[in-house]
């Protein structure tokens, strides 16, 4: 497995009389990795002290292998960061804010201007980037503090809601595009934001602070292993997929409707009983598979719990 | 294949090429960070309204000094008046106004956008931290107030030299030139600390800059009464722009025209005191600045 890129362990964060963080401890793999958790859990915080822009009040924080409380410059250097306001300078132009953030991250000038274009035709904007970023919208100011994140080649980028104020089509867009950044080119993205939709669609592991606590973590897979039973969907006329089900049910098992999926659970013997019922009754099958929670069941089960660490999923190390 | 006729072709996808070259860390993160606020406080790349007031301040600054040099250069000698040309220290006087103008835009468009606009969060997640942040800061404000501090003298200087009006021989014309820039560097530093200090208080701009005015007109007025009241000058150290005009003449040589009978000691002392006073004033400022949360 590779080494983590970010390791968070036993972190403390207080603002005055807030507990923000509490014991948070996690470890950030290569790809991409959704931080989870409702607003005010933290996660802005967490992204500041990776950072090194607050330190933490107990534990420690290793980026790269390095303490950004005595590294911070080399760390962020590395680092790209797009942060949650939409506030840019509105008499600036895009490509010339996406060049000057290069620049300040160690990029000689000729370079910085060729990937300041460069990123800004990653992003959608190529057309658009001599612009002045106040007639922009805000989706195209979020592409813009993306491209400015992603300018300078760093090896990290921490993404703090991208899609805040994006319609579909564009938050869409967005998603594949963070998708890319961290498949195709190789970049390790932090990816903070409060939707489980969008964690659960486009990282391969999730971090999931809850009361400031880390309530959940580690690969998406294993999170979603959970679910009890089997997944089950169909294809036949509705009295050959009830016939099929009935005879699931005389065994004793537990059938419940999910959209197009019916989930089925009953005794060690459930897949060959559903298996023969459905050949009996001449029923097609779909797909048939273990049932998966989703992030949302995670999400709502540890929230549901009386101490969130109960029910805490450790990566594997 | 399909055949692509001449401009039918498209780029799909640019692709993605990694930067191996070298970084040139917090230096160059630095000198980045001082020709873009430069380039902003003078709005450079900027609408042509943002250029307008900085470029006017410094056309009135150096007015004055293109206009002895133009009589230098135009008219004999012996037909201009001795009392004509102001000295070194003087200079300031013609164009204290155009200087306070001038000092009270530039640090708030340098230090107030960038807390409004979210900037300071862009730059504090790179190579920077607060302190070179501000060191950035600091030799971009002064740099831009050098521009009225400095320049019109050393315009001065270098036209009396080739018109022969000015200082003479070796000796006399660096005793000159270090006094020139002795002075420009005590008012740039002054300038530079005391409106950093200020535009360090609020993220808006206008209000940074109506409190530099501010402060120099009631530190005027009431240590102007006070010189009257207590019958003594030395109070007028506690008035930035009159601090600055003593302090050029004390620089040059020249007798003191307006903070009479008080030692440079005291008024070097104010100076110190404004100037790391401003400057203290906005590290802490920018110190407990929470940035994101």
């Amino acid at each position: 497995m590779a080494a983590p890129v970010i390791e968070v362990s036993g972190v403390d964060k207080r603002w005055g009389t807030t507990q923000v963080l509490s014991g948070t401890s996690c470890a950030i793999l290569p790809g991409v990795t959704g931080l989870l958790g409702a607003n005010g859990a933290g996660k802005t915080t967490l992204l500041g002290m990776i950072l090194g822009l607050h330190t933490p009040d107990a534990g420690h924080i290793r980026v790269f292998g390095l303490d950004p409380a005595t590294a911070g410059p080399e760390i962020r250097a590395r680092v790209g960061y797009s942060p949650e306001h939409h506030l840019l300078p509105p008499d600036v132009k895009a490509v010339d804010f996406v060049r000057h953030v290069a620049e300040v991250h160690g990029l000689p000038r000729r370079e910085a201007t060729t990937r300041a274009s460069d990123a800004l035709w990653q992003v959608g904007l190529g057309e658009e980037r001599g612009r002045a970023m106040g007639t922009m919208s805000t989706g195209q100011r979020q592409r813009v503090k993306l491209a400015q994140a992603l300018a300078h080649d760093p090896k990290l980028v921490l993404l703090d809601e991208p899609t805040d104020g994006l319609d579909p089509v564009q938050r869409d867009a967005m998603l594949e595009l963070i998708h890319r950044i961290g498949h195709e080119f190789s970049i390790t993205v932090l990816l903070s934001s409060h939707l489980l939709e969008e964690v659960e669609r486009i990282c391969d592991a999730a971090v999931i602070i809850n009361g400031g606590r880390v309530a959940a973590s580690g690969p998406l897979d294993i999170l979603r292993a959970g679910g009890e039973g089997l997944a089950v969907e169909l294809d036949g006329t509705e009295a050959e997929v009830n016939a099929a089900l009935t005879a699931v049910y005389a065994t004793g098992a537990q059938i419940r409707v999910d959209g197009d999926r019916y989930l089925i659970t009953g005794d060690d013997r459930l897949f060959e009983v559903v298996r023969d019922a459905v050949a009996s009754a001449g029923v097609g099958i779909r797909r048939l598979g273990r049932r998966t929670t989703s992030l949302e069941e995670v999400f709502l089960g540890v929230g549901a719990a009386e101490d969130p660490r109960q029910a805490s999923v450790e990566a594997p190390r | 294949m399909t055949d692509l006729g001449p401009g039918e072709a498209r780029i799909l996808d640019r692709g993605y090429r990694h930067y191996r070259g070298d970084r040139s860390g917090v230096p160059g993160a630095i000198r980045s960070v001082v020709l873009h606020s430069v380039q902003r406080a003078m709005g450079l790349r900027r609408t042509l309204w943002a250029k307008v007031l900085p470029f006017a301040a410094v056309l009135i600054a150096y007015l004055p000094a293109i206009v002895f040099v133009g009589v230098i250069a135009l008219f004999p000698t012996e037909d201009v008046p001795t009392d004509f040309l102001p000295s070194y220290g003087d200079y300031y006087s013609f164009v204290i106004a155009a200087i306070m103008v001038f000092v009270a835009v530039v640090a708030p468009e340098v230090l107030c956008t960038d807390r409004r606009t979210g900037m300071l969060g862009v730059y504090l997640s790179s190579p920077l931290n607060r302190d070179t942040y501000l060191v950035a800061k600091a030799l971009a404000i002064g740099s831009v107030v050098s521009l009225v501090c400095l320049g019109p003298p050393l315009l001065m200087l270098v036209a009396n030299v080739l018109q022969s009006q000015g200082p003479t021989g070796f000796a006399d014309i660096a005793l000159t030139f270090v006094r020139v820039l002795g002075a420009g560097l005590a008012l740039t530093l002054l300038y530079t600390g005391v409106t950093m200090g200020i535009a360090s208080l609020t993220d808006r701009k206008s209000v940074a800059s109506a409190a530099i005015i501010l402060l120099f007109l009631v530190s005027l007025s009431v240590t102007g009464i006070l010189a009257s009241v207590l019958d003594s000058d030395a109070s007028l150290v506690g008035s930035v722009t009159v601090l600055s005009l003593d302090l050029a003449t004390r620089v040059h040589g020249e007798r003191s025209q307006i903070i009479l009978g008080t030692s440079s000691v005291v008024v070097w002392t104010a100076w110190f005191i404004w100037t790391v006073g401003g400057f203290a004033l906005a590290r802490f400022n920018l110190k407990r600045l929470q940035v994101s949360r």
